[in-house]
């Protein structure tokens, strides 16, 4: 029995995009269409749609490295609407098996580093405001980003002589600081990192060309320096 | 005075909302009578994130001290996040 297809309207609908993104994507062959007979109309196979939205990093990493554009039930525009999503997403979580006491501080990592995407770049985003949270409970990943101005350019604000992209990402993991100062806070990811360091809980962070991995059994919190430099910030979290 | 704080919802994550729920919650604080306790029951919370919290029980610590009293969680948001605030605010929060 043949498959049955689904038109590029639907399969706009399905990802979130605007049509003529999916055009644009099957000139470049980001995501190709199928074509019957040598017509001109596009199809698409649920199945592939499906494979192509589960590239969370891809999609994350493009937005903020060159602005391309994902499928639009990854992005968060106000603060109110990651809430919403975070809540679903917690949800899901506590009823999975093996997580019904853990959920809570995987939804706490989640949670603290996507509202301070919002708390360190209201009022001030450079172009695109609001981020991208995508997450796949079956690969347990969960992947968040935004376009903003990055910690570096945050924390400069109250602590100027901060020398590079490295030397800030390590204060914001370590030091009771805000960007926000004199507000007091600025105790969300420190709480992150003792949080990460122990429970079964993976970190990849990256801002500038600073990059933060806590992987693995023995996890040690250390700060590197990457081949790129990112705008905003980029996290990913595995369990 | 005993206040339920997922009366404030289950998922406490922003410093936005946190900071909201503590200005909403002060008409009813002023009926607390000067000796009174307060006491903050976490049952019905699912996650507690320090941003909240410390929008939320941080100043409370301030304004209530020693009658500001945190009644046992089983919750590992909310220990965590105690944990911290405690560690970040040089104070200790009573528990009972």
């Amino acid at each position: 029995m043949e498959e049955e297809l689904l038109t590029i309207g639907q399969a706009a609908e399905y990802l979130g995009v605007a049509l003529n993104t999916l055009r644009r994507w099957d000139e470049s062959g980001k995501l190709v269409a199928i074509k019957k007979d040598g017509g001109t109309h596009r199809y698409y196979r649920e199945k592939d749609l499906e494979i192509f939205a589960s590239d969370l990093m891809m999609f994350a990493s493009g937005w903020i490295e060159s602005g391309v554009e994902f499928p639009g039930t990854f992005y968060c525009s106000t603060s109110s609407i990651f809430n919403a999503r975070l809540t679903k997403m917690e949800y899901v979580l506590m009823q999975k098996p093996g997580f019904e006491k853990l959920y809570s501080l995987i939804v706490l990592v989640t949670g603290e580093i996507g509202d301070n995407s919002f708390a360190h770049n209201l009022g001030k985003w450079p172009d695109t405001a609001g981020i991208f949270f995508g997450y796949d409970l079956e690969k347990r990943i969960i992947v968040l980003a935004d376009r903003g101005l990055g910690v570096l350019e945050t924390l400069c604000q109250v602590r100027p002589d901060l020398p590079s992209h490295v030397a800030a990402v390590e204060v914001a993991f370590t030091e009771f600081i805000s960007g926000r100062a004199p507000e007091k806070r600025g105790n969300g990811l420190k709480l992150v990192r003792e949080v990460v360091t122990d429970q079964p809980i993976d970190l990849f962070y990256t801002s500038g060309d600073a990059e933060v991995r806590m992987q693995g059994a023995d996890k040690v919190f250390r700060v590197t320096r990457g081949q790129h430099i990112l705008r905003g910030c980029l996290a990913k979290i595995e369990f | 005075m005993k206040l339920q704080l997922e009366k404030f919802g289950t998922t406490l994550i922003s410093r936005e909302l946190g900071s909201e729920a503590f200005k909403a919650f002060q008409s009813t604080l002023r009926e607390l009578s000067p000796d009174e306790e307060l006491e903050i029951d976490f049952s019905g919370v699912l996650t507690l994130s320090p941003s909240w919290a410390d929008e939320f029980l941080s100043p409370l610590l301030n304004q209530l001290g020693d009658r500001l009293i945190l009644l046992p969680s089983d919750n590992l948001s909310v220990h965590a996040t105690l944990r911290i605030l405690q560690e970040a605010n040089k104070q200790s929060f009573t528990m009972k």
